[in-house]
């Protein structure tokens, strides 16, 4: 078996991990290691560097208040080089507190708001907001259940987010909340895609419990890279977990 | 005291006798809720009658609490304290108001020694004026509940700020006990067990939280780590560092799953029990002792003579095979449990059983930040998953790279699946419920007594 391999950037991996988003890696580097691929971990954080043309894959984690402060600041000097590894259609998965970042701004639950990098079009309040009618004032926590309305999968996951995300006119879901309460609690969309970055309020961590989307995302990490190979067809070889 | 606390103390007396030797239950909540209803500044009145030390923080307040009390027992204090579980402010002031103060042998004003839930701190604080906070840790603790340990030390924050004379006894080797704005005089304790020619600059893992300094916010380093993010930490941008501490593990001699051996302060100890994690909780005991003039010869006496207290590692015989039971909850304690089976010298089974019910953390994303893939650096010979949610278990720890595992959905048939392991050892890591339901299955098929 030839040798392949891809490199994974976590960004703020150890200031943005929260609730075991490092998860996701391990279920990218389990189903991986069964196609004959080796993923190196880079862990970019405060201060570091981020060359877009470096990585195959990036994790962004969800983190606390505190902690996304002071990333949101740091994060400022890294926007260019993502916003390139974004509109060259990098893989990446940006998982609450990182999801928020990537948008326009996020409102932290004391009010405070913080900047985003805006490279992508959403943006975010907090629980206080007038505008939520639904569940104002209280977190949205608890298991959660959406339909990917361009593959037709179900994902299962756990939300646990005091924010709400509002969408862009270039996004769009990544799923329909079938139960949960996603994005806002107010219009039925979970998460986001566009391009090859996909947000989420899931932890669980989602690529943990839905297989389909971790093979769907690795491949298309990998036929960036090694366009000649079928990599759907390798993976659709492979088991799949989904609970 | 007053006629209405009378009133309130003799009510809540009675309906605690009613429940233990009637209805033969335990709670304390109850007989606190009925005093202070009757008298609703019940705990102000009572709180002449001893000096109050609070223990507070995530991981191991209970056992913490329990080696205070034998070690100021042993110091010839008359202890007040209450039992395991009733950390909230109800079942404080029952377990207050139907416990008879006697006076201390030593002749020193009786103590109450009260674990606290965080989140309650501020309520008993509002009533009773402590003379010490014991700050043992803050690790992130089912956040579905809580929030973020920032969030929780303001809680307890809130509560030192109602007693500015209080002593505030504190974890040094956790960085967040640096923080706060409190008045109050601080004193620490921590390791420093390990030789400056060995030390490993390091950072913590990914998988720990309050890693940044207070000063500039910058990601701290370590001269060593204990475990999670408790080490003895410095920043690389500016002054800050461990502070001083007054109380210190000296040297951590032997680490087995069931005894560790270590000194404090030079003072060689040994206590019934593994895991790395215990040794803090011996150190806070142990500093607790000296604040309140324990020799430490006393200390060690106390630690050797109540090799029962360390209940929540249970050791139980199951046809023959040697079985350890443990709780798990967070990370960090997953990741201490870990740790001690990676001193386990034996071939041994880990039967892992996880649910989601609200005392368990109805979040399981947290399973994800437990180092499962260390336990290939044991002489681990089997893994079995069980509980209400296996399933993540399973893929946790199939990704973790155990790709053969029982697995059993149904925990009544667990009694089994012990018998069925390949080993004479076995530990079962379990989250709070399925403790609790494994407990029941053990109870009827005669292997355990009692209830919990
Ligand atoms: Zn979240």
């Amino acid at each position: 078996m030839a040798n392949y391999d891809i490199s994974v950037a976590h960004l703020y991996g150890n200031l943005m991990n929260t609730y075991g988003d490092y998860g996701n890696i391990i279920a990218l580097t389990y189903y991986a290691k069964q196609i004959g691929v080796t993923v190196d971990y880079h862990l970019v954080s405060l201060n570091d560097h981020f060359d877009p043309e470096t990585y195959n894959f990036v994790l962004f984690g969800g983190g606390q208040d505190y902690e996304e402060t002071i990333v949101a600041h740091d994060l400022k000097t890294k926007a260019e080089q993502i916003k390139t590894y974004i509109e060259n259609d990098g893989p990446l998965l940006a998982v609450c507190g990182g999801f928020q970042l990537l948008g326009h701004y996020m409102i932290m639950a004391d009010g405070t708001k913080v900047d985003g990098i805006g490279v992508m079009d959403h943006y975010t309040t907090n629980m206080h907001d007038d505008k939520i009618t639904i569940l104002n004032g209280k977190r949205l926590t608890g298991n959660i259940v959406i339909k990917n309305n361009d593959t037709g999968e179900t994902y299962h996951g756990f939300e646990n987010h005091q924010g709400r995300t509002f969408l862009g006119k270039s996004e769009r879901a990544l799923g329909t909340v079938i139960s949960g309460n996603g994005n806002n609690g107010l219009d039925k969309t979970e998460g986001v895609i566009y391009r090859n970055v996909y947000g989420s309020y899931f932890h669980g961590p989602i690529f943990t419990r839905n297989g389909n989307l971790a093979k769907r995302v690795l491949a298309t990490a990998l036929s960036k890279k090694y366009p000649n190979v079928n990599w759907s067809e390798k993976l659709s070889q492979i088991d799949t977990e989904t609970f | 005291m007053t006629l209405k606390s009378s009133l309130a103390r003799a009510t809540a007396k009675s309906s605690y006798w009613v429940l233990r030797h009637i209805l033969h239950r335990g709670g304390t909540s109850l007989p606190g809720k009925l005093a202070v209803a009757i008298d609703p500044d019940i705990l102000k009145t009572i709180q002449q009658d001893f000096d109050l030390i609070i223990v507070t923080g995530t991981n191991g307040k209970t056992l913490t609490t329990a080696l205070i009390t034998r070690v100021l027992q042993a110091g010839g204090y008359e202890v007040i304290t209450n039992p395991s579980g009733s950390n909230m402010i109800q079942g404080i002031t029952g377990t207050l108001v139907t416990t008879k103060v006697k006076s201390s042998p030593n002749g020193k004003k009786p103590l109450a020694v009260l674990e606290v839930d965080e989140a309650n701190v501020e309520k008993i604080t509002n009533a009773i004026h402590p003379k010490m906070f014991v700050l043992t840790n803050i690790f992130r603790d089912q956040l579905d509940r809580y929030g973020e340990i920032y969030t929780t030390y303001d809680k307890i924050i809130a509560g030192i700020k109602n007693a500015p004379d209080a002593l505030v006894l504190a974890n040094g080797d956790s960085p967040i006990f640096t923080r706060g704005d409190f008045t109050n005089t601080r004193r620490y304790f921590g390791f420093n067990h390990i030789n400056p020619t060995d030390f490993k600059p390091a950072v913590a893992p990914i998988n720990t939280d309050g890693i940044l300094s207070p000063t500039d916010h910058s990601v701290l380093h370590y001269d060593f780590i204990t475990y999670a993010n408790l080490g003895k930490y410095f920043s690389t941008t500016d002054q800050f560092a461990r502070p001083e501490l007054k109380y210190q593990v000296t040297s951590v001699d032997q680490l087995t799953p069931k005894y560790s051996q270590f000194s404090i302060d030079n003072t060689p100890l040994r206590i019934e029990i593994g895991g790395l994690y215990n040794i803090y909780n011996a150190l806070t005991a142990f500093s607790v002792g000296r604040e309140f003039g324990v020799t430490p010869a006393q200390i060690k006496k106390a630690f050797e003579s109540n090799a029962q207290i360390f209940g929540r590692q249970e050791a139980i015989n199951v046809d023959g095979k040697d079985v350890t039971i443990v709780l798990i909850k967070n990370p960090v304690g997953a990741n201490s449990v870990i740790d001690m089976m990676l001193t386990e010298t034996d071939e041994f089974s880990l039967l892992a059983l996880l649910n989601a019910n609200y005392a368990d953390g109805i979040d399981t994303s947290w399973i994800w930040d437990a180092e499962f893939e260390k336990l290939h650096h044991t002489n681990i010979k089997a893994v079995a998953t069980g509980g209400e949610r296996y399933q993540d278990l399973r893929v946790r720890l199939k990704m973790a790279g155990f790709a053969e595992q029982a697995v059993y959905e149904d925990l009544t048939k667990i009694v089994a699946a012990i018998k069925a392991l390949p080993t004479k050892k076995v530990y079962i890591a379990a989250t709070y419920t399925a403790m609790l339901q494994l407990r029941e299955q053990l109870k009827a098929a005669g292997y355990i007594k009692g209830g919990f």
